[in-house]
């Protein structure tokens, strides 16, 4: 086993200063390390891109934390020269020409990207299952039962792994903040308009955000301090708000904030450990000086969230997606006659099932003669749940929920059970959508094991204002005992 | 029977700008296919669109140009449909919220009588890529892919062929004048489509609609309306209902030709761009952008007519954007010469370009060396024949005509003191002249004028000469 595997940025910065290891022996650990892990977590491993990056860090940069840290990135950011296939048929032989905004800062950070990862085919989905490549396991399970979630399931798995100390991956539902909590990782989002989406393949772009996992509060810091910033030329969506330095206010006091809690939520959690770890943090945050008191939204409201997200994603994935139609993008099966065929041809066998059910249900309630019903409808909903945590954000510095309400989910075949569920697992399930509904900044962080089995809690505050996100965040983990930790370190 | 014709026209005009709508790929004609697009413009999965100031500016100045209400936020949407020129998947437009809206522009009629047709709205969108249908393939060319494109939707208010060509005529003269657009239908830079219905007269019912497309002039939309128009007359006069479909003007039979039925409308699944925030445009920004547009044809006929040209001379000189911008360029030197500048335009310019085969951009003479020629002319320092000598050397060298004439030794004796003793030689050597003259011979004046020429080599001022003699003669 690789001597790198569990370290932070900053603890792999130390190591690259101090020239005790070399970027070049560095990325070579590491690629090791991917082509034994056993968790299908890769689309792409860039071997050759990596070491011949890695292997032009010849100057130490003691002022760049990020200097020859290795990462990965969801294979749904476009990487120039490099396959990058959505986990999806219709792309498996897509390069692109240029490379998403994100993954051009980390390399002028000089950080080295060594794989591109799984997900949920096109990012549509929370299951870790639906990629082309088949399902992505869970490291913290061996046996092969449970999920890792996603769609950002790979990613997750790798960081999980402890193989890298950070990756990129996309949330528009919760697809970073939830297979976080499956995998015992920071997963932050920060605030719509935050970082640049450009390069980021489009699910749905009103709740497209880019997101990434880390296993410390304060490597989540820095990560968002390279990535954060305006892209005008490339995302009009890019906030010129100014970047702060995301470190500067990690430390301070927790006195006096107010922290609400939904108690329907908390109604709502399945497994009692997870109703345990909630009580625990509230007597943490009590200890600390922060008040934690509970906050009522409609349950009814809560168990919306899920279908409201899924006409509105579906509506826009619909239309994202109509570009990968055989003409420039996608199989060209052959034998066609008409462009019909072409396309018909194409995205017949480039989409799986589930994607097909999507675009229909998506399309279904774009048209005219339902919009109004449906299309239109979850937009009022969207606004009426982005009033009532924005009211409730108004008197409260942060909303802390549990990601879900069972710790380990087993693979089932059909995913669309969803809607046979009961309100109040409809609610817990999926309240994490409502991050993306408002664009605020969100972040799920280990709260306890079970077993050796991690779940996470999450803390939502004000839009752009990830320094209190992290703030919050930085003093729980500080009295957790959970900071970085990592499957195998666990397992031990 | 009598039938009304209602007729509707959308027109698409591309915008010359430097940029493409949402992207940085370059507008431009006539180029290697596929050499102008960037990303956005063949939809690689994460760009994003980014709204063109230019365009905006644009669509501004021909709102405003159409008396049109302008939306001061700029929103966008989707219009989601598959086809093979459409690299998205769905266009970005402005379905909910155009920019221009409740406009109108007055057209003159061949009668002399004006009408006033109303314009339903104005918005910005991109255009699609240029398929080149082969034997047996399609090429695909995304050079045009993301051009610009301001539509203009008129109301159901225009009634007959030329009507219709008369407004088109008039959206064109302000996309061309505003510099929005070249606004060449031959090159597909200004495009029609007309809606034709008819109803009996006095009937508030509308007819069955056909749309006819690919009208390359303004010729051709007047020829294509009054033949549809005759064809659905005939249609319902033998009890034979008139179908909706789409036709296409064929310009060889002079006839419009159905191109396809129309079935159920495509349901276009619109909604909102989700990357494109609304952007919210200032007063000072939209006033500036009125406030800097070039000057619209109407602007310049009030202002050549102020300028002392007659209505045809004004209108003629608005027939050509680039003879019009050296006309501007001229008289912006000395408007008191406006009409000595169109005369030479319209004159001796003119027929130069033409005997040569070439455009006024190609036109050496700086409109200061021709105001020279023109001032030297009026004070009578050069006859015309004179002139004319200095012009054709002008066209060469682009010289002043002060140094031409100089160099050629053309100068015209306007010196009255010098004329007059010329003059009064002259009439002493032909006696009978006089005597002539006084029985009324006029013609003795020409024949004295003649011999003074002859007598200067043609150096003196004809017109001076002319004077004295008849002076002269009054004397003697």
């Amino acid at each position: 086993m690789s001597n790198y595997i569990g370290k932070t940025i900053e603890e792999l910065h130390e190591l690259l200063v101090s020239k005790k290891v070399t970027p070049l022996e560095l990325a070579k650990e590491v690629i090791e390390e991917i082509k034994r892990e056993n968790t299908n977590a890769i689309e792409t491993l860039a071997e050759k891109e990596a070491l011949e990056f890695a292997s032009s860090l010849n100057e130490v940069e003691e002022d760049n934390v990020f200097w020859g840290i290795p990462f990965v990135a969801k294979d749904n950011f476009a990487t120039k020269d490099i396959l990058t296939t959505a986990s999806s048929d219709i792309l498996k032989d897509y390069i692109p020409c240029f490379d998403a905004t994100v993954i051009a800062k980390l390399k002028e950070k000089k950080a080295v990207l060594i794989a591109k990862t799984t997900l949920d085919e096109l990012a549509m989905g929370g299951t870790g299952t639906t990629g082309h490549k088949g399902i992505t396991y869970n490291p913290y399970d061996p046996t092969h039962t449970y999920k890792i979630g996603g769609s950002s399931c790979g990613s997750a798995s790798i960081v999980a792994q402890g193989i890298v100390p950070f990756s990129l991956g996309s949330d528009t539902g919760d697809s970073v903040r939830k297979p976080a909590s499956y995998a015992g990782l920071v997963g932050m989002k920060p605030s719509w308009g935050r970082i640049s989406r450009y390069g980021l393949f489009p699910f749905a772009p009103s709740l497209d955000h880019v997101a990434y996992f880390t296993r410390t509060v304060k490597d989540a810091a820095l990560v968002l301090n390279v990535l954060a910033g305006e892209d005008l030329s490339h995302d009009a969506t890019s906030s010129i708000n100014a970047v702060p330095d995301y470190l500067k206010d990690l430390e301070k006091s927790l006195n006096g904030k107010r922290i609400a809690y939904i108690k329907e939520l908390n109604e709502s959690i399945k497994d009692q450990p997870i109703l345990d770890g909630m009580n625990k943090i509230k007597d943490i945050f009590v200890s600390l000086g922060a008040s934690v008191e509970e906050v009522s939204i409609d349950l009814r409201l809560l168990a919306a969230i899920y279908p409201t997200y899924m006409i509105i994603s579906c509506a826009e994935a619909t239309s994202n997606n109509a570009n990968l139609d055989g003409i420039k993008f996608g199989p060209r099966i052959g034998e066609e006659k008409t462009y019909q065929e072409v396309m018909m041809k194409a995205r017949t066998a480039g989409f799986s099932e589930l994607i097909k059910r999507r675009f229909v249900i998506g399309s279904y309630s774009l048209f005219k003669d339902n919009q109004e019903e449906l299309f239109l409808r979850a937009q009022k909903i969207r606004r009426i749940v982005v009033n009532k945590v924005n009211e409730i954000l108004s008197s409260y510095d942060a909303i802390v929920t549990p990601c879900g309400g069972i710790i380990r989910n087993p693979f089932i075949s059909n995913d669309n059970i969803s809607d046979k569920l009961d309100q109040g697992t409809m609610a817990i399930e999926n309240h994490l959508a409502m991050g993306n509904f408002a664009g605020l900044p969100s972040i799920s962080i280990p709260m306890g094991l079970d077993d050796g089995f991690p779940f996470d809690v999450n803390i939502m505050t004000k839009a752009f204002t990830e320094s209190e996100c992290f703030n919050i965040a930085y003093a729980l983990e500080s009295k957790l005992d959970l900071k970085n930790i990592y499957a195998k370190k666990v397992g031990e | 029977m009598n039938f009304e014709a209602i007729i509707g026209i959308e027109i698409h005009v591309e915008m010359k700008t430097k940029s493409k709508m949402f992207s940085s790929g370059k507008v431009s004609f006539g180029e290697e296919p596929n050499t102008c697009v960037r990303p956005l413009d063949m939809a690689f999965p994460g760009t994003m669109p980014i709204v063109n100031k230019q365009a905006v500016i644009n669509a501004i100045r021909v709102s405003n140009a159409l008396n049109m209400k302008i939306d001061h936020e700029l929103w966008f949407d989707r219009k989601n449909y598959f086809y093979s020129d459409l690299p998205k998947g769905f266009q970005i437009t402005q379905q909910a919220r155009p920019i221009g809206s409740k406009g109108y522009v007055d057209i003159k009629l061949n009668d002399g009588s004006s009408k006033r047709i109303h314009i339903e709205r104005l918005h910005m969108e991109e255009d699609t890529c240029m398929q080149h249908h082969m034997a047996d393939c399609t090429l695909v060319d995304y050079n045009r892919a993301g051009t610009p494109l301001v539509e203009i939707v008129s109301e159901p208010e225009i009634r007959s062929g030329e009507e219709a060509a008369k407004y088109v005529d008039a959206i064109r003269s302000i996309v061309v004048f505003t510099e929005v657009s070249d606004g060449k239908m031959e090159e597909g830079s200004l495009r029609c489509d007309v809606n034709v219905s008819i109803r009996p007269c006095g009937s508030d019912k509308y007819g069955t609609k056909v749309e006819v497309k690919n009208l390359n002039s303004i010729a051709n939309v007047q020829r294509a309306i009054d033949y549809e128009v005759s064809r659905q007359a005939k249609l319902l006069l033998k009890g034979i209902p008139v179908e909706q479909e789409t036709r296409r003007f064929d310009e060889i039979k002079k006839e419009t030709v159905m191109m396809r039925k129309k079935t159920d409308a495509v349901d276009y699944k619109y909604f909102t761009e989700p990357n494109i925030i609304p952007i919210r445009l200032s007063d000072k920004f939209v006033q500036d952008a009125i406030d800097t547009c070039p000057e619209l044809a109407s602007e310049k006929y009030e202002r050549y007519i102020s300028l002392g040209l007659s209505e045809d001379e004004a209108n003629q000189m608005l027939q050509d954007l680039s003879m019009n911008r050296y006309f501007d360029e001229c008289v912006k030197i000395d408007s008191s010469k406006a009409k000595l500048f169109w005369n030479w335009i319209n004159g001796d310019i003119l027929a130069y370009l033409n005997k040569n085969n070439l455009s006024i951009n190609q036109f050496k003479v700086s409109p200061d060396n021709l105001l020279s020629l023109i001032i030297m002319l009026e004070k009578g320092e050069l006859s015309f024949n004179q002139g004319r000598k200095v012009f054709e050397n002008m066209v060469i060298d682009n010289a002043s005509a002060i140094k031409i004439a100089d160099e050629l030794g053309l100068k015209q004796n306007s010196n009255v003191d010098e004329i007059q003793s010329l003059v009064d030689s002259v009439i002493d050597s032909f006696p009978q002249s006089v005597v002539d003259y006084k029985n009324g011979k006029d013609r003795a004046v020409g024949f004295l004028v003649g011999q003074i020429m002859k007598a200067s080599k043609g150096k003196v001022n004809p017109q001076i000469a002319n004077k004295l003699v008849v002076e002269s003669l009054n004397k003697r």
